[in-house]
């Protein structure tokens, strides 16, 4: 009987006898305690726990064709060719001469219609894309309606975990796993400057869904398995290590085609799953495994 | 027998996989079981295959957008008549026409007696205190218009965009869970500019007669013919000669009489006819008929000699033309438009500050975001497939679990086809999110059935498949959970996301996830 365990892709190798449940622990709560930090600065900063893209505040997001010499002369045609600032002007990797140019909704009227930017747009010769344009009012019914649906997502999910391992730890265990899951690619999206988009909160949800998978993997294998903890631990590890390896390798490779073609969808789906799967190994093989370590050798003889 | 019973799971999945293939690539006439195309015509496939894709990799408009006006529930007129409940309120409001005011008694679709208010910037608060002005008790006043008005809007919208001769333009009412109800229109290939000028005006056209009265002031005669009072509409014509552009339009017999005498009353029809200087000069113009678009005057005309003279001597009833001139073919051709489809009781909420959402897609784009996204697709299946490999080592336990994982999104790319849901970005992403969990699962059946001990018998094997399945069980479940808040609400574009990746979860746990189990009994027990 030891605490090693052999991970697959001959990766290191880990003896959790090694560590302390404390010691264990401490490195995924400290990480979960500084995302929670960040996002209450972002709200105290701006109101809001992230900040919300175009879908949520409402604008106009205009991708275009720009025939130009090069970037620079591009991004000056676009500076020029519109009424006032856009807010943002990025350039899709994989299509020449194409970029995607946001505006913000303003207050208090002034700044130039949906319609009257389209008319600017094919006035300075630009081949129109695509155009979206949100309503102001729209999108922050919308932001409600993700927040909460994210918040239902999440209940719903906890419920579950309680009713199959009927068990207060193990089960509480998976639940704040899942919650810093959620809590630390929100907090990154601040860090990295990524605004909430429709995109974002799928994969937000999405998270709720795929990161539990290794929990109740590691759950089941202690709790319903005979045999001893640290070889059901090394068995769980092996396949769902393996698991979000496997998620982790497709979203990575997701995000970086989607990303050079300009999908925003697609794009913002796969970097929030990257950072949740990340946080998850983390989460579930200290995190998880500290409070189940604990509930199995102390917990349970109290 | 025993072939069968051992393997009908297997048998299953590739039955189902069959079926998804023909609703796939048969011709459409093949299909004649399961419903048409969405667009209605058998003979648009885009591409070799049955699958409908949506406004997103096609190309075109969609606009969503809630209905302007405030609406009071159960209103006591009791048995007034509605048209004088309608005039005391609007006389109770500041410059609100009466047409937009409009009382309903309660009826199937209305629960309560109602007064709706249906112009722009009246706020509840307004409405309120104009009912109480008027002595009517009532109960809440909300935003938004009866379900009435929202069919009837979505009835002349329709109308609107199959006039304007933009095929397989569709419009809807869509209710979110929260109880709001929007009005959804795309129309597939179309400018978003064109659709907005189609839609967003309230189109209601009257003529009507300028006239200098016998004091000598001028004075309006209003609605001397309103939308309704057309027989027939001609289609837009060009402009020749001295002729301006304009609609050729048949007055209804019960009007045409009326409509004569207005016109020899207020001296637009008088001997050598009449000519109008009405935007030059107001104030010293012969008699004038004004066009009015939305209350706005699109053309003002006199009356040629030849029309006036049949008009005086009232041969014009027996045959009572009319042609309504416009300043260019396009107002022309919008004006035949207004005409054909009515005027939409309320408008949609699209302008500045508005609620509503418009996006377009240029069909180039379209096309690049269909093939970009499959690239996409294709290189995150590579991905998971490199994983796979690296960490088996074995052929024939990653070769099946690659196959049974891409069989899902064949399973549900078929359901896609048959029941023709359009496939967009989302959708797309719900398949990639598909392979993910589906191949997750497969690495547990995996690992738990080939762990340490050689499965000599098909007892282990079963007992150990059964331990596997619970896991993959609590996790289909907790995924279900998780992405059905976003199957209900209504996420704008995400609802295909939710929807695809549940029912991948579905169709992994009772199908293809079950069949993969009995593919590696096969290819790693001895006693058979």
């Amino acid at each position: 009987m030891s605490g090693t365990s052999n991970l697959p892709f001959d990766l290191f190798e880990v003896d959790y006898t090694r560590y302390s449940n404390r010691q264990l622990a401490a490195v995924p709560l400290a990480v979960l305690a500084i995302a929670l930090l960040v996002i209450a600065a972002t709200f105290a900063l701006t109101g809001a726990p992230v900040d919300p893209g175009v879908e949520f505040t409402g604008g106009t997001e205009l991708r275009l064709a720009v025939d130009a010499p090069n970037d620079a002369a591009a991004r000056d045609q676009i500076g020029q060719a519109f009424s006032t600032t856009p807010e943002s002007i990025r350039s899709v990797a994989a299509a020449d001469n194409t970029y995607i140019v946001t505006f913000e909704s303003q207050d208090g009227g002034g700044a130039p219609t949906t319609t009257q930017l389209e008319n600017q747009a094919e006035q300075a010769g630009f081949e129109i894309r695509s155009i979206d344009a949100v309503g102001p009012s729209f999108g922050a019914d919308t932001q409600i309606l993700a927040l909460g649906g994210v918040g239902l997502a999440f209940l719903g999910m906890s419920i579950l975990v309680f009713a199959m391992f009927r068990t207060f730890v193990p089960s509480i265990a998976v639940v704040i796993s899942a919650f810093s899951d959620i809590v630390i690619p929100v907090a990154l999206m601040n860090l990295l400057g990524i605004e909430l988009s429709l995109g974002t909160v799928a994969a937000l949800l999405m998270l709720i869904g795929y990161s539990v998978d290794s929990d109740i993997l590691l759950n089941n294998h202690v709790l319903r398995r005979s045999g001893d903890f640290y070889t059901s631990v090394a068995s769980a590890m092996r396949t769902g290590v393996t698991m979000t390896l496997t998620s982790l390798a497709a979203m990575v490779v997701m995000t970086i085609t989607a990303t050079l073609f300009g999908i925003q969808l697609l794009a913002s789906i796969g970097i929030v799953l990257v950072f949740g799967l990340t946080a998850d190994l983390m989460n579930t093989y200290m995190l998880n495994l500290s409070l189940l370590r604990w509930w199995k050798f102390e917990g349970v003889a109290r | 027998m025993g072939f069968l019973r051992d393997n009908w799971r297997v048998i299953l999945l590739v039955v189902v996989l069959l079926g998804s293939t023909f609703a796939l690539f048969a011709p459409p006439g093949l299909t004649s079981g399961s419903s048409p195309p969405a667009g209605g015509d058998n003979a648009t496939r885009d591409g070799p295959t049955n699958l409908q894709f949506g406004l997103e990799l096609s190309g075109g408009t969609r606009i969503r957008a809630p209905l302007v006006g405030v609406t009071a529930e159960e209103v006591e007129f009791g048995n007034e008549s509605l048209a004088s409940v309608e005039d005391n309120v609007t006389a109770e409001l500041d410059g609100v026409p009466v047409t937009d005011v409009t009382a309903q008694r309660a009826g199937p679709d209305q629960p309560t007696n109602a007064v709706e208010v249906t112009a722009e910037n009246v706020s509840t608060q307004q409405l309120a205190n104009a009912l109480d002005a008027a002595g009517y008790q009532h109960g809440d006043v909300r935003e938004g218009v009866t379900e009435t008005t929202r069919r009837q809007t979505v009835a002349v919208l329709e109308s609107k965009i199959n006039e304007a001769g933009l095929s397989g333009g569709t419009v809807q009412q869509v209710t979110t869970s929260t109880g709001e109800h929007f009005i959804l229109i795309e129309v597939p290939g179309q400018d978003r500019s064109d659709v907005l000028d189609l839609v967003d005006s309230r189109g209601s056209v009257r003529i009507d007669i300028y006239y200098q009265t016998e004091n000598g002031t001028y004075q309006t005669r209003e609605a001397v013919l309103e939308q309704g009072d057309f027989r027939r509409i001609g289609a837009a014509e060009q402009g020749e000669g001295q002729f301006p552009p304009n609609v050729p339009v048949v007055v209804g017999e019960d009007k045409a009489e009326e409509f004569r005498q207005d016109v020899v009353e207020t001296g637009v029809a008088q001997p050598g006819g009449t000519t109008c200087r009405y935007e030059d000069s107001p104030n010293n113009t012969d008699p004038c008929l004004l066009t009015k678009v939305d209350g706005e005057v699109v053309y003002a005309a006199g009356m040629s000699p030849s029309l006036a003279s049949s008009m005086l001597s009232g041969e014009w009833t027996q045959d009572p033309q009319f042609i309504l001139a416009t300043q260019n073919f396009s107002e022309a051709q919008t004006l035949a438009i207004n005409l054909r489809a009515g005027a939409l009781p309320a408008q949609l909420d699209i302008g500045e500050g508005g609620e509503g959402t418009s996006s377009f897609i240029s069909p180039s784009q379209g096309e690049d975001f269909k093939r970009d996204s499959l690239i996409t697709g294709l290189i995150a299946v590579l991905a998971v497939s490199a994983v796979v490999f690296v960490r088996y080592g074995e052929a024939k336990v990653a070769l099946p679990m690659i196959v049974t994982a891409l069989s899902e999104v064949v399973i549900l790319l078929g359901f896609a086809a048959a029941i023709g849901y359009p496939i967009d970005l989302s959708v797309i992403a719900g398949f990639i999110a598909v392979i993910g969990t589906g191949v997750d699962d497969l690495i547990i059946i995996a690992d738990e059935v080939m762990q340490e001990g050689e499965i000599r018998s098909r007892k282990i094997f079963q007992s150990r498949f059964k331990k596997a399945f619970w896991v993959i069980g609590a996790a289909a479940a907790t995924t279900i959970i998780a992405m059905s808040p976003l199957a209900v609400l209504s996420l704008g574009d995400l609802q295909g996301f939710a929807i695809f990746t549940i029912l991948g979860v579905i169709a992994g746990v009772l199908l293809t996830r079950p069949a993969y189990g009995d593919i590696l009994r096969a290819l790693l027990t001895d006693d058979r």
